[in-house]
């Protein structure tokens, strides 16, 4: 649906986008991540036609932006950063304007102002200034707005800044909904929001893509595999050596007062072995536990420069 | 060309929802009323020799330069500054819709808010109509003199409003440019060069409106008017494009 070939933007003397390639397919909803200054709203921008690249090519719907940029922007429902409305116009009247900018028939706008208002849920402030608006609202404006030619493809760049967290919730719902009959590309830097919304996420930092996968590989791929939180009531020092004896482990780290952390060898679940060697020693089992990486570790990993080691080893809980 | 409808109807809602459309418009038939009595007290004085009193409104008389050069800017300044400013740029450049249509539109909007702007004066008319015999060709070839003036005027202001964000900065340039285009015709009468004085008569915009009030229609100062608003729509159209290359 959306093919981008080593797309570059340079600014001056910088590539603030440098060589980036992806593929999105039909039905995708795709979580762009980086931190804030990586590229996200450039790459976007580039897509969209708003700024052109400066090497690379963009394929939206099978047509070429170089060849056709009014063909890709009527497939795209786009939604900037800042969502900038006009405040002098009513939400219904500025509902009309972008569905006559977008050239939908006229016989059809009072049934998509009804469908999108129904879906952003502003059917209630249709009548109302969108300068007396909150800011939940003016994104909803904003999202119905960017849904009304009924567009394949919607690019949401950071859909979710500056909600309350009620808000956010609310217009994360909405966006797994539209994920089900558009294409989404959907940038942000909160990363329980990609977990949720996102069946796939590229991580771009400083103008390069630096991972592309589901949340579940890129989790995988950053540690290889799964860790232990063991804590035993058993003498410090004995426990160490004898954790580091079993087949398959390839660290233990004591973290104190008989807590430990377990990095494994293989894919192997190291919990029965480790179970087995507290009932023959005597140990009392507290706690034992396998944590996977979260999205998070991977994501600092990938996008901190002064990589000696993984700040981010905290152990996290996944919420899958 | 609904598209283009649909930008104009935006900067229609624009310009009579903000408070400043109804202070220009204020100010305007105010200042407008007020010319219109120094004129006819002006005439009804039996010294001054006897002329029509819509020659001299119709561009005869200073008030109404200073006026008009001051107020168009006022008029065009928001128009793509404005849009810049707030980011709302990015929304109307990817919609499905050319740099030219989104110039056009505003373009016509500012058109049509000046020719609303006018729209009063007609009243005097009316009035004039009820103490003496008024030739309505000569009334008409003033509006459209008027309207002329519109289009060149707007096509300026409109292009310095695409050169910054800032709407004061965009007025001040549309109005130093303005000046520019009215002064450079008036050096008409400095100069002695015969081919000099030709070409700056040809730009003279005084002269202009002094014909089409006095019932005169040429069609060269039509050709001078359009074809510059013409250049600065198309330049503006170049500027907007630009935008994206910066």
């Amino acid at each position: 649906m959306i093919q981008v070939e080593g797309l570059t933007k340079r600014f001056v003397t910088r590539n603030v986008v440098d060589r980036v390639s992806f593929f999105v397919p039909e039905g995708e909803v795709l979580g762009f991540l980086g931190p804030n200054g990586a590229g996200k709203t450039t790459t976007m921008r580039m897509i969209t036609g708003f700024l052109p690249a400066t090497a690379g090519t963009v394929r939206v719907a099978g047509i070429d932006l170089d060849r056709d940029p009014l063909g890709v922007r009527s497939q795209i429902g786009y939604l900037p950063e800042n969502v900038a409305l006009y405040p002098e116009m009513r939400v219904a009247e500025y509902l009309r304007y972008r569905a006559a900018l977008e050239g939908v028939p006229r016989a059809e706008v009072k049934k998509r102002l009804a469908e999108v208002s129904e879906r952003c849920m502003v059917g209630e402030v249709l009548r109302q200034l969108i300068g007396t608006l909150s800011k939940g609202y003016r994104q909803r404006v904003g999202l119905a707005a960017a849904l009304i030619h009924r567009p394949r493809v919607l690019i949401l760049d950071e859909p979710t800044v500056g909600l309350d967290p009620r808000q956010i919730v609310k217009i994360r719902e909405l966006i797994v909904e539209l994920g089900r009959d558009h294409t989404v590309i959907l940038s942000t830097h909160i990363l329980p929001e990609v977990e949720q919304v996102c069946r796939r996420v590229l991580i771009i930092d400083d103008g390069r893509l630096v991972a592309d996968g589901t949340p579940d590989e890129l989790r995988g791929a950053a540690t290889g595999t799964a860790e232990l939180q063991v804590e035993l009531e058993a003498p410090q020092a004995d426990a160490q050596v004898a954790l580091a004896a079993l087949p398959g482990v390839a660290k233990v780290s004591s973290q104190g007062n008989g807590r430990f952390r377990i990095s494994q060898d293989g894919a192997n679940d190291l919990r029965r072995e480790v179970f087995r060697l507290a009932v023959e020693k005597g140990w009392t089992l507290l706690e034992l536990r396998q944590t996977t990486p979260s999205l998070e570790d991977v994501f600092l990993r990938l996008t901190m420069r002064d990589t000696t080691a993984p700040a981010a080893a905290e152990e996290e809980e996944v919420h899958a | 060309m609904r598209k283009t409808l649909a930008l104009i109807y935006r900067e229609l809602v624009a310009y009579f929802s903000s408070p400043l459309a109804w202070v220009v418009l204020t100010a305007f038939l105010f200042f407008n009323g007020y010319v219109f009595w120094l004129i006819t007290a002006y005439l009804n004085d039996p010294r001054t020799q006897a002329m029509t009193p819509l020659k001299l409104f119709f561009g005869g008389t200073i008030f109404f330069w200073l006026f008009l050069l001051f107020v168009v800017p006022v008029i065009t300044m928001r128009l793509l500054a404005e849009e810049r400013r707030s980011g709302t740029l990015e929304v109307l450049l990817t919609a499905p819709v050319s740099e030219g249509q989104v110039v056009m539109g505003k373009f016509l909007a500012a058109f049509i808010f000046y020719l609303f702007l006018w729209l009063p004066t007609v009243v005097y008319v009316v009035i004039l109509k009820q103490y003496a015999a008024i030739d309505l060709y000569k009334v008409a070839s003033g509006y459209l003199g008027i309207a002329l003036l519109g289009v060149l005027f707007a096509a300026v202001g409109l292009f310095t409003s695409a050169f910054t964000r800032n709407q004061i900065v965009a007025a001040i340039f549309a109005f130093a440019v303005l000046v520019v285009l009215f002064s450079v015709g008036l050096m008409e009468q400095l100069t002695t060069n015969p081919a000099l004085k030709g070409v700056l008569g040809y730009m003279n915009l005084w002269d202009h409106m002094d014909d089409f009030a006095r019932g005169l229609v040429d069609t060269r100062r039509i050709v001078y008017q359009l074809s510059l608003a013409g250049l600065f729509l198309f330049l503006t159209v170049k500027v907007v494009e630009a935008w994206k290359w910066r």
